[in-house]
């Protein structure tokens, strides 16, 4: 086992300008913001953001100026409405829109993980959401060699790099997740370079005393941050619940045209522990 | 007589009404009616259902509902969590029964539209995204559209973009799986030979008269139309326990 514990601010290195990259957890469930946040801060540029349920980890992304591409099965803030940032750019012509369906994400995602090609999947069939998959390539009807059936081939997904955000990891990155797991899982074992922030380092010893906890074994993971608090405002399982206040203030931001402010406020003056 | 009870309450206690007992039942994100109404039904007629969490939670015992429809605390109590790909290969297994799906257009052959509006290269307004439409609505045996908002802007002859597949856009085999379309003003079926949306009951202190001025097609009423059955004060309490802040009003401003 290697030591892989580094900082923010050098696990942020493993993501380069026009990679493909993904966020652990859902909505506003453990998405990475700290890390989320230090991206914005180092400029990254043109990133090719893909998940099935995003919220303000990808909204932020696209505010400062990250971001080229989306393909997401629904990008919104829940009951608060729609991803402002997301939906102004995507209007305007910004950044470049490929909806997806969850279902052809995910199984991307778990080909990539299976070290298959492509992996087929039902349904679809008829949307239009299918003939734009087509024309983009990411998925196809093909006919199952034994039934005849038809199904959608999907391609893998495999994303430069996923980051993920979770409860407890040790410094070799043998990671724990409580709770839902969401895709984290998949997608970490889908993606080349995997970084996983986390709420409290533990000892090796403890992770030794309850193999079965861990998710990720370390041969997976490429880098470890500790990053207390590193969800919000997003929700920490057994740490911390979202701060819905604080999300409608983003919301508010971008909607009075402050979202600079809530940039300088938030995100460009360095996280404080 | 019923003028009384508000619209999601309505709403929620018709949605409740089409998961029966033993089902297998799941919902999405943005889903406080879903979430809710799973929770009557499981409370009164369907005792007996498998209820899968969007936030994982397998029949978790929820205490009240929150902004996010994946908030970890809608596990609470759970006996398993599951996680969204394992509903999916159930779903591809035909065995989830019913599933709550939104829509910003739904049209008289039940395609919706939670994509685009205008050109999709260029949108006029850029929608959410369908999140599983695409996938689950031919596939599973019922889907039960939502929308709170019912007008001829939102019921329209055709989408402008299908997201989720109505009868006109399904194999054969697909047409078999039914579709419900529940708004703040009635219940929607496509319960005949030519599969296109007709009335199947209005709410309470609502019309057919009203359902129809408020659809941007024609639309029938079914020979068998009635009034939608009005949630009792029980059911009402239990809503409103659930759901102390009034989050299942946010769709409705």
């Amino acid at each position: 086992m290697k030591r892989v514990l580094t900082s923010l601010e050098e696990a942020a290195a493993f993501v380069s300008d026009g990679d493909l990259i993904t966020f652990g957890g859902a909505t506003f469930s453990r998405a990475p913001m700290a890390f989320v946040r230090e991206l914005a801060r180092q400029k990254k540029k043109d990133l090719n953001l893909i998940d099935r349920e995003p919220a303000m980890d990808f909204d932020l992304l696209i505010g400062a100026g990250c971001v080229a591409k989306v393909r997401s099965g629904m990008l919104a803030f829940e009951v608060f409405g729609m991803a402002p940032n997301f939906r102004k750019k995507s209007e305007s012509g910004e950044i470049i829109t490929k909806e997806g369906a969850c279902q052809p994400i995910i199984a991307g995602f778990r080909a990539a993980a299976m070290g298959l090609p492509s992996i087929p999947v039902k349904g679809m069939l008829g949307s239009d959401l299918l003939t734009i998959s087509e024309v983009v390539g990411s998925q196809k009807q093909i006919e199952d060699p034994f039934t005849g059936e038809t199904m959608i081939a999907v391609r893998a997904i495999e994303p430069d790099v996923a980051i993920i955000y979770a409860q407890k990891a040790d410094e070799f990155g043998n990671v724990r997740i409580e709770g839902p797991f969401y895709e984290d899982v998949i997608k970490a074992k889908a993606a080349r370079k995997v970084v996983v922030t986390v709420e409290e380092l533990i000892p090796n010893s403890e992770i030794r005393k309850m193999p079965e906890a861990t998710t990720l074994p370390h041969f997976i993971v490429d880098a470890v941050v500790e990053a207390p608090r590193g969800a919000y405002p997003c929700s920490c399982f057994n740490y911390y619940e979202p701060d819905y206040d604080h999300i409608k203030e983003y919301l508010k931001a971008a909607a009075a045209d402050r979202f600079d402010q809530y940039l300088d406020e938030y995100v460009y003056r360095r996280e404080s522990a | 007589m019923n003028a009384s009870i508000e619209s999601p309450e309505l709403m929620i206690y018709a949605m409740a009404a089409e998961i029966e007992n033993h089902n297998t039942v799941l919902h999405g994100v943005s889903s406080p009616l879903p979430v809710l109404a799973m929770s009557v039904a499981r409370q009164t007629h369907a005792p007996d259902m498998a209820y899968i969490s969007g936030a994982e939670g397998v029949d978790p015992e929820i205490d009240r509902i929150y902004p996010s429809s994946f908030d970890p605390r809608l596990n609470r109590n759970a006996v398993a969590y599951f996680g969204l790909h394992e509903a999916f290969d159930l779903a591809q297994r035909g065995e989830l029964n019913v599933m709550f799906l939104g829509a910003a257009q739904v049209d008289r052959r039940g395609n919706t539209n939670l994509s685009v509006i205008g050109d999709v290269e260029r949108p006029k307004v850029q929608l959410p995204g369908g999140a599983a439409s695409a996938f689950l609505m031919p596939i599973t045996p019922k889907v039960v559209i939502w929308v709170t908002r019912q007008s001829s802007r939102v019921f329209v002859k055709e989408v402008d973009f299908v997201t989720g597949q109505g009868y006109d856009h399904r194999s054969e085999e697909h047409k078999k799986n039914e579709i419900v379309v529940i708004s703040n003003l009635g219940v929607m079926n496509f319960k005949n030979p030519d599969r296109v949306m007709q009335i199947q009951s209005y709410h309470p202190g609502h019309s057919v008269e009203e359902i129809r001025e408020n659809t941007g097609f024609d639309i029938q009423a079914a020979p068998d139309v009635k009034e939608t059955p009005a949630p009792g004060r029980q059911v009402v309490d239990l809503i409103h326990r659930l759901d102390p802040d009034g989050v299942r009003r946010s769709e409705f401003r």
